[in-house]
């Protein structure tokens, strides 16, 4: 899956070089955005981030300082009247290897022939799930740190597959009301769940790039008698392929002009629990989506997404006093939502509060992670290029785990954290 | 001046009063003044009204072919609803900086613009058919934007106060049309006919009884509608 992964992004990358040699007039094919993320956090949290593998939310601890958020480029260019190319470029300094793609597909949107807008997506791509992350490089405008239920996404979900999906306006051409659906068959993504399951939910804005490793809290191995032995120091890669098998989403969501939507999606990505390969292991992990946005009187503008679903993965395991190895159901459910409202108080500010609920049960047990989280953001754009957020969060959760002691952790904790972000946006286009 | 015709629609109806105006039009010509309310009577811009002849044939148009255009900025089209005589030959810029690829199947003139930028010139495209013809581009889902095509040079589209005016009229009586895609088809008022003298402005005051929905566009909005 590496292979394949390496190959889409080798396939991107000659996409973009190609795509000049397709038409003359470099300007009129080509669009891309370019996001420079300065920023200073502040934070305050009794566990530490998970970004080096411990079980904090944050992505941020107490001794960064002043650093490079993430320096991105999102590209789109016509290789013909309807077929695109689109690839985000992305630097973290928080991650290694320093540059590589979140995304990188091929876009095909045939001219309508009737009131059927047909649209094909093939290569590596974000599921039309967010409904927070609307703006270029999968960004929020809302925000700096996402959502639960979006950062999740943003860390394992990543499919490469082939998608399409189906737009029309409902009964005559000036309808306000429209119906799109989707759907799609993807290969990669079989871990996706582990993080979820080992380290709990998190806030933050870090997209795990298509050959990111990701730290996991050390996970204890247990010997027999449920000693632990020792620890597994696992770096997980959510985007492997590990049974062949394909997964599946797809989605249904309607529209009432620019007023309200509505979206409810299922996604499954049919992992074989018992495969395991190149040090990654499959967790089958489905889950369903309620999505909504809404414009409310007086500007305000709302958005929520619900999230419910469960993962599981079968361990082998050796019981006390028994030298044949035995199997175990280690299974968990999930379920968060958060609701926003934004107002964009003038071309200049913009104020945004986000609360999330999350929680994620290990079954049979008593692990679990649960707790809450407000967002309060306030962006400033004097200029088309240049923006300044100021965000706090502050996240209260619990984290009960059988092998909690082992590391000492309390089971309440409570993290906070400011953050000052400086933003210098380049595009060749007023927009894109 | 007096109502000829006044008909109810089941849900949409258009209530007219024709006043006579001794406001002098123009010396050989009348004018019709149609001022269009919704059903709490606030003045309804962006709508469509256009005269034709009942006696006479369709005059034709004025300069041959005349000539409009349909812009793009900030990525909508500009204006939302243009209406033009059969035969306009129609221009279609693009004054933003992003590429556009417009088109349209509606049977009235199914075509496409292939992609295309600031500053590139398409030749003009030829409406010969009567009737509406819906515009979207293949980039911007949320671009969406009408021509009308009518068979006589007499229309308008009503101001931000609601009115329309239509001028230079020849003396004799005509059937007024109002059109907006804010009415489903079966919505949209009946035609009134109406006369008008040298000389003078005839007043017509067109109610739309049925709910208008939402004008595309309207309204500023905190939230991202363009998905991503």
């Amino acid at each position: 899956m590496v292979a394949l992964l390496a190959r889409f992004r080798l396939v991107g990358a000659c996409l973009c070089l190609s795509v000049p040699a397709f038409g003359a007039d470099f300007g009129e094919r080509h669009t891309w955005t370019i996001d420079v993320d300065l920023g200073v956090p502040s934070t305050s949290s009794d566990l530490g981030p998970w970004t080096t593998g411990e079980l904090g939310k944050l992505r941020f601890d107490a001794s960064d300082g002043l650093g490079g958020h993430r320096v991105m480029a999102d590209y789109r260019g016509h290789m013909t009247q309807t077929l695109w190319v689109r690839a985000v470029l992305d630097y973290v300094d928080d991650a290694s290897p320093g540059v590589d793609f979140t995304e990188a597909y091929l876009d095909w949107r045939p001219l309508p022939k009737s009131a059927n807008h047909h649209q094909v997506r093939f290569g590596a791509f974000y599921p039309p799930l967010s409904l927070e992350n609307g703006d270029s490089g999968w960004a929020s405008p809302f925000t700096t740190s996402f959502s639960a239920i979006n950062t999740w996404l943003g860390e394992e979900i990543r499919p490469v597959g082939i998608e399409w999906s189906l737009r029309r306006r409902l009964g005559f051409a000036g309808s306000p009301h429209e119906l799109r659906t989707f759907a799609a068959a993807f290969y990669g993504n079989d871990p996706a769940g582990t993080l979820l399951f080992w380290r709990g939910w998190s806030l933050h804005d870090r997209q795990t790039r298509l050959d990111d490793r990701l730290e996991i809290p050390p996970v204890p191995v247990f010997g027999p008698g449920g000693v632990i032995v020792g620890l597994r120091d696992q770096a997980l890669e959510p985007f492997e392929e590990i049974d062949d098998e394909p997964g599946f989403y797809t989605g249904v969501e309607w529209r009432f002009a620019r007023r309200a939507l509505l979206q409810l999606a299922s996604y499954d990505n049919r992992a074989d629990p018992w495969s395991f390969r190149d040090g990654q292991w499959g967790w089958r992990t489905e889950f369903s989506q309620l999505a909504a946005q809404i414009d409310l009187p007086g500007g305000i503008g709302l958005v929520s997404q619900w999230m419910t679903g469960e993962a599981y993965w079968l361990i082998a395991t050796t019981p006390t006093g028994s030298t044949t190895p035995a199997t175990r159901l280690v299974r968990e459910e999930f379920e968060s939502r958060f609701l926003l409202l934004t107002k964009q108080i003038s071309p200049l500010h913009r104020l945004s509060a986000r609360y999330d609920t999350f929680e994620m049960t290990r079954a049979a047990s008593l692990d679990i992670d649960r707790g809450h989280a407000w967002t309060w953001a306030y962006h400033y754009q004097p200029t088309p290029k240049l923006g300044l957020a100021l965000e706090w969060l502050a996240i209260d959760s619990r984290r009960d785990m059988h092998w909690g002691y082992f590391y000492g952790l309390p089971a309440q904790a409570t993290e906070r954290q400011w953050r000052l972000q400086l933003s210098y946006r380049l595009r060749n286009t007023d927009a894109t | 001046m007096q109502i000829v015709s006044k008909r109810r629609y089941c849900v949409a109806g258009l209530a007219i009063c024709a006043l006579l105006d001794f406001s002098v039009a123009s010396a050989d010509t009348g004018r019709f003044v149609i001022d269009v309310s919704d059903r709490d009577g606030l003045p309804v811009s962006d709508v469509a009204v256009y005269a034709l002849p009942v006696e006479t044939a369709p005059a034709p148009p004025a300069a041959l072919p005349p000539h409009a255009v349909m812009d793009q900025k900030d990525r909508a089209f500009v204006p939302h609803i243009l209406v033009a005589q059969t035969g306009t030959a129609i221009d279609f810029p693009n004054s933003d900086s992003v590429s556009h690829h417009v088109y349209s199947f509606s049977p009235a003139k199914p075509f496409e613009l292939t992609l295309y930028k600031q500053g590139a010139v398409h030749p003009p495209l030829v409406f010969d058919t009567p009737g509406v013809v819906t515009l979207g581009c293949n980039i911007h889902d949320n671009m969406v934007g009408y021509i009308l095509i009518v068979d006589t040079p007499y229309f308008a589209t009503t101001d931000g106060a609601g009115t329309g005016v239509l001028d230079g009229l020849p003396a004799g009586r005509y059937r007024v049309e109002v059109w907006t895609p804010r009415l489903r088809p079966g919505e949209q008022p009946e035609a009134i006919e109406a006369g008008v003298g040298v000389g003078a402005t005839a007043t017509l005051e067109t109610r739309l009884t049925a709910k208008l929905l939402p004008a595309h566009g309207a309204g500023h909005s905190s939230l991202t509608w363009s998905r991503y």
